[in-house]
């Protein structure tokens, strides 16, 4: 065998593992149970840029297989001007395929956010800056993590309390752990919201705000999700630690979650397609134990 | 250099010893938080959630009260404020350092995206008063301009509190509790003054306490509870002038009262530095610029307002021209207390109140600014 001949042979060898490794990245990592709950997680995407329309177009992509029916937002769903036409360029527009399909998208507000947005329809928000709803043996908290007054907190406990879903998830913008290395956690708001997470056993956290994908290691108990790069990016911005479970900050990215009985699957996928991260949790079975909660001035 | 420094010294004995404290206490406070806050987060925001209530809703009600007390007792004669159209200026001009500060701050959080902060403007109205009254008091020494910025303080901080009160109500209101209990707050008060109760306790614990109640269930902020009842302690016959040390023979209620504050007010400031001015100094947002841009704005402000007051047929003070008014302007600038006062106000916990208190600490660079103009434009001690 000659040198080209031999060289040849290599290249197509590569071609056909690099080939392989791409179709098996952009394999769908989820089980896709029939009667599960299925949804999205994006954040920081509202840019409208061509980045946002290119994860726009894999969600849809993976909607195909993975038959979500709704999407989280987790704040900063707008950036720069907030009028209808923006919301048409950095919203309705890129997903324009998922809405047509009846997905429904479910937003809390970020700092670049206009609040007046929280009633614009297609966010499902009514007006509210902090919600909650349910689907199947899922309740879901939109939260504000902008501006934490006593009424939210009041509101957050007591939903929290009454609520006899297996399974309790948050979100909202500000991280209370993050790698990020252009804003990382959010403390002064952890501080108050993650006593009442650890009392009513929240199971999942998911936030945006850091450009970047990044699961954290269970904090008391809790898993923590940092997804602000559905528009968004900050190349190589993540400072890992004890903390990072796993991180990916060199490309836009999106969050497909699946929850059957006690299990709860996610997938974190790129703009390419490539799937980033993923794995499988069991839901936490804790005792409400007391923890001593803080309240922030009493006003 | 002698000589300097004894002027220097000279300088800070001339100022009420309330101004000396605010110039140790809040700085040591404001520095202990940012070293706890950027080194140990989260015990840092336990101990600020866990105790501004009592620090920015209680004990700086003494704070202000004491403010109030040198507006009172402007207002006898020899006061800055005696006759009231003496004031007439510096409130026209406060009302154009509030209008174009305000203007400042929503077109700037505007164009930077930052839709949230929209609702703290209050605090774009600022005007530290102990501050930029020490950085006055350094340049121009004993002038005209230094009561006239004070005044202009006063006064914008005046509108500001007036916003925080009508516009930004707190908690669940019941206005018509809280009028009542006014009413017999204001009524008691006068009684007292009527009668000639010169012991400022029974002001502070019988009319204040009704007042603070008041505040607080009307949905007004509470740290105002004695701004209405300070006026009614009995004081001087004249007055030295504005944050000047009172005679040491007066034992006039107001005096009395000062005395006996001062102390606990230093430890207020010190706690109000501690639990407000601990901010993360990495990763906050471009919204944190807000209050120095909107500070920016105030000369501007503050100088047009002037022209069309004096366009109008009022008249500057002796010796103020127009850069000693420009000068002015970039000393009122500094917003601190007051700015973090405002910011925690109008504005719950969370990262969108870090980035306004961090705002406010920065324009303590407005002492700075105050300076290079007054280089610049060869004002105060510059002008020799």
């Amino acid at each position: 065998m000659d040198r080209k001949c031999a060289t040849r042979l290599l290249t197509t060898l590569l071609l056909v593992i690099s080939g392989w490794w791409s179709v098996t990245a952009q394999e769908f990592a989820l089980p896709s149970a029939p009667n599960s709950v299925k949804f999205a997680a994006i954040g920081d995407n509202g840019t409208g840029d061509p980045p946002q329309y290119e994860i726009a177009n894999q969600m849809t992509r993976f909607h195909a297989k993975f038959p979500f029916d709704r999407v989280i937002m987790l704040g900063d769903n707008i950036y720069g001007g907030q009028g209808p036409q923006d919301l048409v360029k950095k919203f309705s527009q890129p997903y324009k395929a998922l809405l047509d399909m009846g997905v429904k998208f479910y937003a809390s507000l970020g700092n670049h956010d206009d609040p007046v947005n929280s009633r614009y329809p297609l966010w499902n928000m009514e007006g509210q800056q902090y919600y909650s709803y349910s689907t199947k043996n899922v309740r879901f908290f939109a939260l504000d993590s902008n501006k934490v007054d006593q009424k939210e907190l009041a509101w957050l406990e007591n939903a929290l309390k009454s609520s006899q879903d297996e399974w309790k998830i948050c979100y909202f913008h500000h991280p209370l752990y993050s790698d990020g290395g252009t804003h990382g956690p959010s403390v002064d708001v952890r501080v108050v919201f993650e006593p009442l997470f650890v009392t009513y056993g929240v199971n999942v956290v998911f936030s945006g705000h850091d450009h970047i994908y990044e699961r954290l290691t269970p904090q008391k108990g809790i898993y923590y999700f940092v997804e602000g790069a559905g528009g968004q990016l900050r190349k190589g911005d993540t400072n890992r630690s004890a903390t990072t479970a796993m991180a990916f900050d060199q490309d836009q990215s999106f969050m497909l979650v699946e929850i059957d009985g006690n299990q709860l699957s996610f997938q974190a996928i790129s703009r390419t397609g490539t799937t980033v991260d993923s794995g499988t949790i069991q839901r936490q079975v804790r005792p409400a134990a007391p923890v001593a909660r803080l309240r922030p001035p009493a006003r | 250099m002698s000589e300097v420094l004894s002027r220097r010294r000279r300088i800070a004995l001339r100022v009420s010893g309330f101004v000396l404290d605010y110039l140790i206490a809040l700085p040591v406070g404001c520095a202990a938080a940012l070293v706890w806050a950027n080194t140990f987060p989260e015990s840092y925001y336990r101990f600020a959630h866990a105790t501004a209530f009592l620090v920015n809703d209680v004990g700086i009600a003494f704070f202000f009260a004491l403010i109030t007390k040198e507006v009172a007792e402007a207002t006898i004669p020899g006061g800055a404020l005696h006759p009231w159209r003496r004031a007439a200026l510096p409130v026209a001009a406060a009302v154009g350092s509030v209008v174009v500060s305000i203007a400042c701050y929503l077109a700037f959080v505007h164009n930077a995206g930052e839709h949230m902060l929209e609702g703290g403007w209050v605090a774009a109205c600022a005007i530290d008063i102990p501050g930029s009254y020490i950085i006055a008091r350094l340049i121009f020494g004993r002038h005209p301009a230094v009561p006239f910025l004070l005044l202009l303080a006063i006064s914008a901080d005046a509108i500001g509190l007036a916003c925080v009160a009508v516009l930004q109500p707190i908690g669940d209101a019941h206005v018509a509790i809280g009028l009542g209990l006014m009413a017999v707050a204001v009524g008691s008060a006068a009684v007292l003054r009527h009668r000639g109760v010169k012991n400022f306790w029974l002001y502070l614990l019988g009319p204040g306490t009704l007042s603070w109640c008041a505040l607080f269930l009307g949905g007004v902020h509470p740290a105002l509870a004695l701004v209405p009842i300070v006026p009614f302690f009995p004081h001087g016959r004249h007055d030295r002038g504005l944050l000047v040390e009172p005679e040491p023979q007066a034992h006039d209620t107001l005096t009395l009262f000062e005395r006996w504050w001062r102390l606990p007010v230093e430890g207020v400031l010190l706690l109000f530095g501690l639990v407000n001015a601990g901010v993360p100094l990495h990763g906050l947002e471009t919204g944190m610029w807000a209050i120095p841009i909107a500070a920016l704005g105030r000369p501007i402000g503050i100088v047009v307002a002037a022209g069309v007051a004096i366009a109008a047929g009022l008249h500057l003070p002796e010796r103020v021209g127009w850069r000693e008014l420009l000068v002015v302007g970039c000393t009122a600038s500094i917003g601190l207390v007051f700015a973090l006062f405002f910011a925690s106000a109008v504005m719950p916990l969370g990262p969108l109140l870090l980035e306004m208190k961090m705002g406010a600490l920065v324009t303590v660079a407005g002492g700075g600014l105050a300076f290079a103009a007054a280089r610049l434009l060869r004002v105060g001690r510059f002008a020799r």
